[in-house]
């Protein structure tokens, strides 16, 4: 039997954490050109399109995306991509990396690509695209501090985006597979009267997972169809 | 006692102030991985500038702080590790040899012709950005000049917790890495390096494009891209 004091102590400790996740709306969606599936031993690659070509993927969006893709029971085998970069140097390289799967016929010509694709068992590359940016803001919030102590004022917020497309290539067909698109909208309000209380959206964490439960949806569900 | 204090702390402050607008970053020496690609049989050597043992880059960001960029003896780690890579044999050459003594087919001079950066303040982005130009001259074995070519190289960084520092570090690392890939897809093709193998003297190869830097510079990629973007070339 749970204490009153305890039980009321759980219920604000979940609203406390309710309130302090802020204000996020996501939209995922995916549209899929071939057959996708993935057999024992085969992995995926994640990659940032170029930044040559103005993409401004973060880093550790994609360590997040390669993480959330590996974890749990059902997770895939995920290659680093700074390995797998590394392996097939210069080949994936922001300059020389293939824009479209057209080019990928004539990279697995090159000497020694196919051979290092098929050691890694590489059987998806995922391109990721977008960032996550600040839209919008307002508010006020002004802090001073004197010999008798200090404290904050005011209410600030702010809005972020987080707007990213994998694209998923086939390397077996050397085609797209299709594409998994996420766009979280996250609004965090900062109120303070003597002590500032954030309420910190985690835009950009759940467009990460997210996307990375639809993409492992999306790679794995042909497999039992 | 006192006047010491009145002294020392105002100087003290200030020294702060000062060094706090004064950014510095040493770049350790990069390595490359072993590229994916057939030697091209010849012997070549190469003559390195001074400044390629030790470049350093000062900058002043107007209104803002001052940078300098020790980039070390790392252009001329990448050149002798790259070369090391794309010829079957590779003489470097010391500041008192003679190439005319040397037995190699050509001769390869790198050079930086320019280096920039921006930081996240100028850019209004959360990256550095780096661009280099190199420029390689090669020379056939009798001394005459077969080709010029400027590679324009970029690197761009997202600023981290571990600060602008690193961050600026990994944009250099990035836009020689992206020298040395442009390299290793063109310099044959550009060049026709391969032609004066066996010490035949050839026709000089045409001059390519300048990629002017500025051009890089508002479009990153853009002109190289189009070309080397895609495994079609």
């Amino acid at each position: 039997m749970i204490k009153p004091d305890k039980l009321r102590f759980l219920a604000l400790s979940l609203l406390a954490a309710i309130i302090a996740a802020g204000c996020v709306t996501s939209t995922v969606v995916d549209t899929r050109t071939g057959v996708t599936g993935i057999n024992e031993g085969e992995g995926v690659v994640i990659m940032a399109k170029s930044y040559h070509l103005g993409n401004e993927t973060e880093l550790k969006y994609i360590r997040c995306i390669e993480d959330a893709l590996a974890r749990g029971r059902d997770g895939l085998r995920v290659i680093p991509h700074a390995e797998f970069v590394d392996s097939l140097f210069p080949w994936f390289e922001p300059r020389t990396a293939p824009a479209e799967t057209k080019n990928l016929a004539k990279l697995m010509d090159r000497p020694g690509v196919a051979e290092r694709i098929a050691e890694q068992n590489v059987r998806y590359i995922i391109w990721l695209d977008g960032d996550t940016d600040r839209v919008a803001g307002g508010g006020s919030l002004s802090c001073a501090a004197g010999p008798g102590g200090g404290g904050c004022f005011g209410f600030a917020w702010w809005q972020n985006d987080a707007d990213y497309d994998a694209s998923v290539w086939d390397l077996h067909g050397l085609e797209s597979a299709g594409t998994v698109s996420a766009d979280v909208s996250g609004t965090s309000f900062m109120p303070a009267l003597v002590v500032p209380l954030p309420f910190i959206a985690r835009t950009q964490a759940k467009a990460c997972r997210s996307l990375a439960d639809q993409l492992h949806a999306f790679i794995v569900q042909d497999e039992s169809a | 006692m006192k006047a010491i204090y009145r002294t020392v702390l105002p100087g003290v402050l200030l020294s702060g102030l000062i060094t706090g607008c004064a950014s510095s970053v040493t770049l350790s020496t990069p390595t490359i991985p072993e590229p994916l690609l057939e030697k091209i049989p010849m012997s070549v050597g190469v003559r390195m500038p001074a400044n390629f043992q030790h470049f350093v880059h000062e900058e002043k960001v107007y209104g803002r702080e001052e940078w300098t960029i020790d980039l070390g003896r790392s252009n001329a780690a990448l050149f002798e590790q790259l070369f090391s890579y794309m010829f079957s044999d590779v003489i470097v050459l010391g500041p008192d040899d003679d190439p005319q003594l040397m037995p190699f087919d050509a001769l390869i001079e790198p050079s930086i012709d320019a280096f920039e950066f921006s930081t996240p303040e100028q850019s209004s982005t959360e990256a550095f950005a780096v661009w280099i130009r190199y420029r390689l001259k090669v020379f056939d074995r009798q001394g005459k000049l077969v080709s010029n070519w400027p590679v324009a190289a970029y690197g761009k960084s997202q600023t981290t917790t571990m600060g602008g520092s690193s961050a600026l570090q990994r944009a250099a690392i990035l836009a020689m890495r992206d020298a040395a890939a442009l390299m290793i897809m063109k310099f044959d093709d550009v060049t026709r390096i391969s032609s004066l193998a066996g010490g035949a003297a050839t026709s000089p190869a045409p001059t390519p494009v300048t990629d002017e830097l500025i051009e890089n510079k508002e479009n990153p990629g853009s002109e190289d891209s189009a070309s080397e973007g895609s495994t079609d070339d």
